[in-house]
């Protein structure tokens, strides 16, 4: 009759969906077991060969083992998991997620998350507020191998979350060609970068990237050398979210010192300077002095060259306290609604057979993410290879692992705008006030 | 329900000015047949397939939606009574199941506390809270693990198989019985692990592995060794652990037993949801659970200061933006279709290839590149213009910047348009015109214009309803900034969608109920604006 | 849901019924009016048309170069990159074929497969649809018709959080049509597959009825109307609105972002912006790359179509 081809229609879309299953598919960054390579009984790796067959359609989980991670890590994060792939029998895959955070607790809520997550501690107090990672129970001589930094970042309400594998903070990079020295005091940095200004050779003397928005994370080593803080401490050593130091006189006193490098002052911090371009401006000669992290390298290296520029930890001001910056640690997490519980928990916590907690996995994360390992040994050995990963290291070791408590989250908006605000020339103590006085009352009526 | 009115067909067949098409065709074949018999049986096919595993996963709305998505698709093709609807149902079938569900499911949502720390049922919020805070046991001993059946090696009942690590001690551990040694002799131990035990079926780590996901027989599988302590798989390890809370389901309380301290649900200030807490007010932990809410939602839009200041202020700029921005890019778009328009110009065409090429760039790309353009000291407008402005980094200038943006956008898109409507003006009227003595500018805007408007005002209103949902020019420019000290939620060129977006998935928590109630209240506004401006459309065309 | 608006039908296609072919592409006949025009009438009445032709190329024109130059730019930030490229470096194509972990042809095949899904099935039943509200007369036609419109304008992204439910639950079922899959994702594209509706339901309209009855009175059925004598006709309004769908399915990206996450799903703009959000630094040039190689097949589609889009309509009459 006439009217199939409506019908018809729907059909073949059906079918051309199902097709387009097939072949647009597939199975990404997935390792299968070559047979008879490990250890492991044979009745286990019997499974899928590697190739394309039909059971290979692509659906989420088809692994043993699933990993969430984002683009910068899944190189290094892809690595590890195929060893340990390899040493168990098992396939792995390891997915680059867009906002893996937000998209991880909504999976994982809904069954549809991946089995261990790799990323940033301060993840770590929004994971738990959802239910959605496993406390890890390890005793105190496993985790003595670490940096101590590290460690007490992963632990969150006395219980250890994650297992870290590296360990990033802010640093100073300075173009050798008009900053030459390793400073004491970023004073003298800024002076030196300052000259090259004033020379015209430079466009910046010091970019701190802050954006129209301000931001808190770059601007932390230079406000706490100022006598600022963010959250008190309390009596265990975590962020104490009724102590908070942004309106205080103290957070005040410490703006006045930003709002003197301000557009009022000598100009050295600029709304101008953001995460967009403070590194590319950097690179490319325009700057005297750069705050950024290990991330930059591979950009600054490519710009300047080797010998184009110097590493070390940030100085604090002449005269005032150390520049204390936020330290990140990169770690592993194990889900709490993922399908294979029993790899996650033997891949993140296990000591052997290619899993994390162990000497060679750390090493094949460095060797593949470049980030300053957070166990001990590997990172003592990459340092005597490459002295830069022992700068890099030393920074995140002076540095204060960034609050993973809930509380954080209402600070980054309000005080990045504060910030934005002295450097513009605003009244640095009134500006602080109102600030503190918003953190603290969205922190009151969550 | 439908009526048909069937045109009369009161003209000659010569009518047609196109009578070549071989209307002989047999098109009542025998194929036709088959082919609509085959698509039909395919659609059921599929049902029924579906059905076993629906009903296995308990998936009733699915089931239900399922046959009657079948139901229509055979009534409406099989019958053959209701024309029209066997052109709209496949295009509809797909709006209902993928827009208008979930956006059903999005109202529904709207009266809940769904979002972060909301996100699951008040028993599994008090589970992970007890769990969670269980730890090792000081000096307490751990074990090589693997699990062991003496029934079936997918069903169960399942036993941990242990050997402590620490003295190589066997042991068998039950949920029921408890940790129980066995003898040495029915055992195998190879490397610290046992390998074979008598009367049991010991599986591989793929087989426990398969059952220790979320929700399979070994999550959450505790062996209790004394009162207060049980033994936990973690990997292929078993841990002896100890939890010191305690949940008092009566009570609704949760009492930590090494401390005394007894903490009970609470309503934090949020008003949406509830904690528990000690007698201080301290939070035993920051998990909280859904939470059916009303029209919570509703009223916190309209009474709570902290969004009422805002939410007027952004409502207000939303609709300048989508207004500004269709009559932006249409205005340009006209100028320069109307500029383009004489067929005696040269390179006509290679014009046109140059003005449309930004609507050829895809939108996320064009919009992060201008990002950097509106840069105070680096960027390419202050140093094409040689103005210092600091674009994102004041409210006006930021409305500015992103109207600007806006326009280069979308203004190839309005120039295709006008230029075909433009071309199908009849010439016959403009000659009639200048005839009246029209000329120039009066003929534009006595007779063009007027028909211009008329063919595009419809794509108008649409274009202003995606504009008044633009989120990408939002996000991808400035993220809804500059903000002020004194307001992280709402910033200068914040629009309704991207500060409903901030709320539903911002780094501040997320708050998916209360976003949904702000979407729910969008939707009713887009659609009532869009329908007034219909009516005036409608009047136009009445009007010609 | 496509998110681009779309020109009504009025305003294109509306000569295909005079001149079905759209090939026949006019030039001015030898000796036209731009011929004769010279010297200082030339001036008044053209000149000014160029100049504004010439500014406004180049306002369309300069950001697109960026792109180019900083695709060229081995540094590759905007910041760096100057209009005209002072290094030239093709390493940052390069590392679009090199790079396993960030395959951006096989995106690129994804986005064209999933646009080319959409931009069919889409067509195919906003023509099905359009047919009907054009050509039958029923109850709740124009209640529907609006209706349509209202719902088509609710965001999506509104709905990520109730439509990301869904698909788990359809993942346990249909795992084919789960999260993390074309065909899934492809199927929540299609919940606006009734978006070019208007577009092409004005088209119709202005296709006299007299031709459907009169092939009705040959004793054609409503079908063979529909395919044998309007369809044909639809050929440039087909082509407008398949490319506005096309560059629809191109640039979107939140749903993408949210339900597809292996590499080898990945469609151009999450895979692309995933780079970019992981490390905007490192990444600029790259990305200006990808972008170019993006670009550069969509404008010449443009240019190729242009005919359709604009050509095809020099000539006939506007309704009413």
């Amino acid at each position: 009759m006439r009217r199939t081809t409506i019908t018809a229609a729907i059909a073949t879309t059906a079918l051309l969906l199902t097709a387009c299953g097939g072949g647009g598919g597939g199975s990404e960054e997935t390792t299968s077991p070559e047979a008879g390579d490990s250890e492991t009984s044979a009745e286990e790796t019997s499974a899928a060969p590697e190739g394309e067959e039909e059971e290979t359609v692509a659906v989420r989980g088809d692994e043993d083992l699933v990993i969430w991670t984002d683009d910068v890590k899944l190189d290094a994060v892809t690595a590890a998991a195929e060893a340990f792939g390899e040493a168990n029998g098992i396939s792995v895959g390891v997915q680059a997620i867009v906002n893996t955070r937000t998209d991880f607790i909504t999976a994982n809520e809904a069954g549809n998350g991946p089995d261990v997550l790799v990323g940033a501690h301060d993840w770590i107090g929004q994971l738990v507020a959802n239910g959605a990672i496993d406390p890890l129970q390890l005793g105190a001589d496993a985790l003595g191998g670490y940096a101590e930094r590290a460690v007490s970042a992963v632990t969150y309400n006395g219980q250890l979350y994650g297992i870290p594998y590296g360990v990033e903070s802010l640093v100073l990079y300075c173009n050798t060609a008009y900053a030459p020295d390793t400073y004491a005091t970023l004073d003298d940095a800024i002076a030196a970068g300052q000259a090259a200004k004033d020379a015209g050779q430079v466009d910046s003397a010091l970019n701190v990237a802050q954006g129209v928005d301000g931001d808190p994370y770059n601007m932390q080593p230079l406000y706490t050398s100022a006598g600022g803080y963010l959250f008190g401490l309390t009596a265990d050593g975590t962020p104490d979210p009724a102590d908070l130091g942004v309106g205080t006189p103290e957070g005040q006193a410490a703006a006045a010192k930003l709002a003197e490098l301000g557009s009022a002052g000598s100009g050295v911090l600029s709304t101008a300077i953001s995460g967009d371009n403070a590194i590319a401006l950097f690179a490319d000669g325009r700057a005297g002095c750069l705050i950024s992290g290990p991330w930059a390298l591979g950009d600054v290296t490519t710009g300047l060259g080797e010998d184009g520029f110097t590493v070390q930890p940030i100085p604090g001001f002449a005269g005032m306290g150390p520049a204390v910056p936020f330290m990140g640690a990169q770690a592993f997490y194990v889900a709490s609604n993922g399908a294979n519980k029993s790899f996650a928990q033997a891949f993140v916590t296990g000591t052997t057979g290619g899993a994390l907690n162990s000497e060679d996995t750390m090493q094949i994360l460095f060797d593949n993410a470049n980030l300053p390992p957070a166990m001990t040994s590997v990172r003592e050995a990459a340092a005597a290879a490459d002295p830069l990963v022992g700068v890099f290291g030393d920074a995140a070791d002076q540095a204060q692992p960034m609050p993973a408590i809930p509380a954080m989250d209402q600070v980054w908006t309000p005080l990045g705008q504060a910030y934005a605000a002295i450097i513009g020339g605003a009244d640095p103590a009134g500006t602080m006030t109102t600030a503190g006085e918003t953190i603290s009352a969205a922190i009151a009526s969550s | 329900m439908t009526q048909i009115l069937t045109p009369t067909p009161q003209r000659r067949k010569d009518a047609s000015p196109r009578r070549r098409h071989p209307l002989a065709i047999d098109a009542r074949s025998s194929g036709g047949l088959v082919a609509k018999i085959v698509s039909l049986g395919l659609v059921l096919a599929l049902a029924v397939a579906l059905t076993p595993t629906l009903v296995a996963t308990a998936n009733w709305a699915f089931l239900i939606m399922l046959w009657a998505v079948v139901a229509v698709v055979v009534a409406v093709y099989l019958t053959g009574r209701i024309v029209p609807a066997k052109y709209l149902l496949p295009g509809v079938l797909m709006l209902v199941l993928f827009l208008i569900y979930p956006i059903i499911l999005t109202f529904q949502l709207s009266t809940t506390n769904y979002g972060d720390g909301t996100r699951s049922s008040k028993e599994a919020a008090v589970a992970r809270i007890v769990g969670t805070s269980a730890v090792q046991v000081p000096d307490g001993a751990v074990y090589s693990l693997v699990v062991g059946t003496q029934g079936a090696i997918t069903t169960g009942p399942f036993e941990m198989l242990l050997v402590d690590t620490a003295t190589e001690q066997a042991y068998v551990g039950s949920e029921e019985e408890g940790l129980t040694e066995l003898p040495a002799d029915t055992v195998t131990v190879d490397a610290g692990q046992i390998t074979a035990a008598e009367g049991y079926t010991i599986l591989t780590r793929q087989e426990q592995n398969d059952l220790s996901g979320a929700g399979q027989p070994l999550d959450g599988f505790a062996v209790p060794v004394n009162d207060d302590t049980v033994i936990k798989a973690q990997g292929f390890q078993a841990i002896e652990m100890r939890t010191p809370l305690i949940y008092d389901e009566a009570a609704d309380t949760i009492t930590n037993v090494d401390t005394g301290v007894v903490y009970t649900a609470e309503r934090a200030p949020s008003g949406d949801r509830s904690y528990f807490v000690d007698d201080a007010g301290q939070r035993l932990a920051t998990q909280s659970w859904s939470e059916n809410v009303g029209t919570f939602n509703f009223e916190r839009i309209f009474s709570d200061q902290r969004i009422t200041g805002p939410f007027l202020s952004i409502l207000g700029w939303t609709l300048v933006f989508a207004v500004g921005s269709v009559g932006s890019t249409f205005a340009l778009g006209l100028l320069l279709a109307v500029t383009l328009n004489d067929t005696r110009m040269r390179g006509q065409r290679a014009f046109r290839s140059f003005l449309i090429m930004p609507y050829a760039i895809p939108g996320f790309i064009s919009l992060m590149v201008w990002a950097g353009f509106w840069n105070r000291d680096y960027g390419l407008v202050n140093d094409m213009l040689g103005t210092g402005i600091d674009w994102f980094g004041d409210a006006t200038w930021a409305k500015v910047a992103v109207l600007l943006t806006n326009l280069w956008m979308g203004f190839p898109y309005m120039f295709l348009i006008c230029t075909g409507a433009l071309q199908s003006i009849p010439s016959d009227l403009k000659e009639a015109a200048s005839i009246d003595g029209a000329t120039g500018f009066g003929q534009f805007r006595r007779i063009v214009f007027p028909l211009l408007l008329v063919s595009t005002a419809p794509l108008l209103v649409s274009s202003f309803a995606f504009n008044f949902n633009n989120f990408n020019a939002i996000q991808l420019l400035t993220k809804g900034g500059p903000f002020s000290p004194d307001n992280p939620t709402a910033g200068g060129t914040d629009i309704l969608i991207s500060y409903t977006y901030r709320l539903a998935f911002g780094s501040g928590g997320s708050q998916i109920g209360f976003a949904s109630a702000v979407s729910v209240l969008l939707f009713v506004l887009t659609g009532v604006l869009a329908a007034i401006q219909f009516r005036g459309t409608r009047k136009l065309e009445e009007m010609n | 849901m496509t998110s681009a608006p779309t020109p009504t039908a009025a305003t294109v296609a509306t000569t295909a019924v005079v001149k079905p072919s759209p090939r026949g592409r006019r030039r001015p006949p030898k000796g036209a009016p731009a011929d004769r025009l010279t010297g200082a009438r030339w001036w008044r009445t053209l000149s000014w048309r160029y100049l504004v032709g010439v500014v406004a190329c180049i306002y369309a024109v300069i950001p697109i170069l960026y792109i180019v130059s900083a695709s060229l730019n081995p540094i590759g930030s905007v910041a760096s990159t100057d209009l005209i490229p002072t290094v030239v470096s093709f390493a940052n194509f390069e590392q679009l074929w090199n790079n396993p972990s960030r395959p951006f042809f096989r995106w690129a095949l994804n986005t064209v497969v999933v646009a080319l899904v959409v931009v069919v099935v889409q067509l195919i039943f906003s023509c099905f649809a359009a047919y009907a509200f054009s050509r039958f007369r029923f109850r709740g036609r124009r209640a529907g018709l609006l209706s349509l419109l209202l719902i088509l304008m609710f965001p999506q992204i509104l709905v990520t959080v109730a439509l990301f439910q869904m698909f788990s639950i359809v993942g346990e079922v249909l795992p084919a049509f789960g999260l993390d899959t074309l065909p899934g994702y492809i199927l929540i594209m299609l919940g606006g597959s009734l978006g070019q509706v208007y577009l092409i339901k004005g088209f119709f309209d202005t296709v006299p009825i007299e031709l459907d009855e009169a092939a009705k009175i040959d004793g054609a059925s409503h079908l063979q109307v529909f395919f044998r004598i309007l369809l044909p006709l639809l050929q440039s309004i087909l082509v407008i609105s398949g490319l506005l769908v096309f560059v629809g399915v191109i640039g979107e990206f939140l749903l993408a972002s949210i339900f597809l996450r292996s590499t080898d799903v990945k469609t151009i703009a999450v895979g692309m912006q995933g780079v970019l959000a992981a490390d905007q630094s490192n990444n600029l040039g790259w990305f200006a790359a990808g972008s170019v190689v993006i670009a550069v097949p969509i404008i010449l589609l443009f240019q190729y179509l242009q005919r359709y889009i604009v050509g095809g309509i020099t000539a006939g009459a506007v309704k009413g």
